[in-house]
């Protein structure tokens, strides 16, 4: 009886475990590019250092990517509609969806580059491992618009309005990175900047 | 007290010393005067052939860091081969130290011993194109000297490698090696993180030897006499000579090359001067350390002797406090202008030693409050090791030693006294810290 109010039964619990890792996995990535754009500025968390936000962007990424791989695993594995394994990670393999499939299998790909550079980030040059890891803001939006393409669930109603409050905080993030850049003190005046204020400070707290 | 070159070279204390400098006058030494004291270069007509030499005498980078000098070039010379890339060499005389004095006086009264070297270790590499880098002029016009001696060897065709001259900005910074390169390649001279080293990829993504000019300079004598000759001075794990910038409490520096191991005692009180027993050394420049004078008379200049007391021979700068300066004062006003000269890059460094700076010269002055000792401990900690470069390490290591060093004085600071009765400062500090970008290119 269970089954059939919830519609979950053993023919379809593959399915509906790869859409709701999906959206999670949406969800995850869309906290790893917050949290990116804000280790660029080198901001931080009411009552975290800066590490802890380098390493919470670090964290919630191979979370997200286990999310993604389950997502991908259980659709694959699912037999309601056929999804070959390559589908996963060649763009347009797929008779279901193709185009849509595809788009997924873009963002994986380009996750996946993100990954594997950041994984060896210290036997690569800086250049190289920042040329990768910029491709993250084509990763993302590909992401999103598989999720939005794909998915009847996130075309209505309140999952409609989380994907698009997802994208407006993506937006509103990088409007924010832009600007405050745009009032980036050039570097070789940071110092004499710093200086001042801190010897000026210090005699102001001393009078 | 002669004035002609930019420090005073004085005889060393072993025989066979000086090598490296002429071993009579001021004169700057030209093509003739130099093959008349030490001979041909003597090329080895293939790459690679000189590196097992410079192995068997252990010549160590004299620039501070105290590298294997072999290790580098062996490294260069299989980047450039695995890679088929001939590699850059390049003569570093970028003596960013103030309180340094060698490189420029060794580039001054010997150039062509330098050019040698570089000609020796571009060989030995199979590099196509060298580059020696100086700052400008300090006392002397050490790059219209440099012209001429390029020029002079052009004449009688000796160089086979072209030699390029280039101008570093006079920043602290300059003379480290990303810094250097990435200035070589057009940009301001700051320091950039490795991997890549640039011994794989440097200028141009070429594999890239840089080595200081006094380096360069015993490798030259090395390939003429051997390694064997080399070690007969200095210690069986740091052998050979080095020159040093010495500044006992006249201020004067003192250019001496002396062999390593040699006693701090010999170096640090002249003649008929008592010293040494009151006071303070500064071992290593404005990253090294400072040691109580009493300690120092124990100790021997070679980075094993000096580890006891935490310091390293660095470029071999040594430098008395006079008695009658302020041990605070002076670290206050260096550590001021090493924060200035912090690249601006990294948060730790650039956050970090400006505080400290403003926290040192609470300390020198009266009645600092409680706590900024402390603190200064406590960032000193939070800087080390957290930048692209070495910079923030140098400063909080210069700066730990002076709160140990000068406990005594901290405490007649707090009583509102001050032990000095001389206050112009006694340390040479520039007074042109950088304002754009263009005063780092």
């Amino acid at each position: 009886m269970l089954e059939n109010v919830s519609g979950i039964n053993s023919s379809t619990a593959l399915w509906y475990a790869s859409r709701a890792t999906g959206v999670v996995a949406l969800l995850l990535l869309t906290a790893v590019v917050l949290l990116g754009l804000l280790v660029t500025r080198q901001g931080r968390l009411p009552g975290l250092p800066r590490f802890a936000v380098t390493g919470l962007h670090r964290n919630i990424s191979l979370l997200a990517v286990a999310f993604v791989a389950v997502h991908v695993l259980t659709a694959v594995a699912d037999t309601y509609v056929h999804i070959p394994l390559t589908a996963a990670v060649v763009p347009l393999a797929s008779e279901y969806e193709r185009l849509w499939i595809g788009l997924g299998a873009v963002s994986l790909d380009i996750t996946i580059a993100l990954i594997v550079t950041s994984l060896l980030r210290r036997h690569l040059s800086r250049r190289l491992w920042r040329a990768v890891h910029l491709l993250a803001y084509a990763s993302w939006p590909v992401a999103w618009l598989h999720s939005i393409t794909s998915s009847a669930d996130m075309r209505h109603g309140w999952m409609f309005l989380l994907a698009v409050a997802c994208a407006l905080l993506v937006v509103v993030a990088v409007g924010w990175r832009q600007s405050a850049a745009s009032r980036d003190v050039p570097r070789a005046e940071r110092v004499g900047l710093l200086m001042a204020a801190v010897h000026g400070r210090d005699r102001a707290s001393r009078r | 007290m002669t004035t002609a070159t930019q420090g005073t070279p004085t005889e060393g204390t072993a025989t066979g010393l000086p090598r490296l400098l002429p071993r009579h006058g001021q004169q700057p030494e030209d093509w003739y005067a130099h093959v008349a004291r030490v001979g041909r270069l003597p090329y080895r007509d293939a790459p690679g052939r000189l590196i097992s030499d410079l192995q068997a005498a252990g010549l160590t980078g004299r620039g501070g860091a105290a590298f294997p000098v072999h290790r580098k070039l062996a490294a260069v010379l299989e980047a450039a081969q695995a890679r088929r890339r001939p590699p850059v060499v390049i003569a570093n005389g970028a003596e960013s130290e103030p309180a340094s004095d060698k490189d420029a006086t060794l580039l001054w009264l010997a150039p062509h011993l330098v050019l040698d070297g570089l000609q020796l270790a571009a060989e030995a590499v199979g590099a196509e194109q060298a580059i020696l880098y100086t700052h400008a002029d300090r006392r002397n016009d050490v790059g219209r000297r440099l012209r001429q001696a390029i020029a002079q060897r052009q004449a009688v065709a000796v160089d086979r490698v072209p030699v390029e001259l280039a101008e570093a900005p006079p920043r602290f910074l300059a003379g480290q090696e990303t810094a250097l390169v990435n200035h070589l390649a057009g940009g301001p001279a700051i320091p950039t993180f490795t991997p890549p080293r640039i011994t794989e990829r440097g200028l141009a993504g070429a594999p890239t030897l840089v080595q200081n000019v006094e380096t360069l300079a015993h490798l030259a004598l090395i390939a003429r006499r051997g390694p064997r000759w080399f070690r007969q001075v200095g210690t069986e794990a740091e052998p050979g000579s080095m020159l040093c910038t010495i500044r006992r409490s006249d201020g004067v520096p003192r250019i001496t090359e002396v062999p390593l191991g040699v006693p701090l005692r010999a170096l640090l009180a002249g003649p008929g001067e008592q010293g040494l027993r009151e006071g303070a050394v500064l071992i290593g420049g404005y990253h090294g350390t400072w040691v109580p004078a009493a300690e120092a008379a124990k100790l021997t200049l070679d980075n094993h002797g000096l580890r006891r007391a935490g310091a390293r021979v660095g470029a071999g700068i040594l430098i008395t406090l006079p008695q009658d300066r302020c041990g605070l004062v002076e670290t206050a006003l260096v550590v001021r202008y090493l924060a200035l000269e912090s690249a601006g890059q990294c948060g730790p460094c650039l956050n970090g030693l400006p505080r400290i700076a403003a926290a040192l010269a609470e300390l020198a002055g009266a009645r600092p409050r409680r706590g900024t000792r402390a603190n200064v401990e406590r960032w000193a900690g939070l800087v080390t090791g957290r930048g692209a470069c070495h910079h923030p390490d140098g400063a909080a290591r210069f700066v730990r030693s002076a709160l140990t060093t000068f406990a005594a004085e901290l405490g007649r600071h707090e009583r509102g006294r001050c032990g000095a009765t001389d206050t112009t400062p006694f340390l040479p500090v520039p007074h042109d810290p950088a304002r754009t970008e263009q005063d780092w290119i």
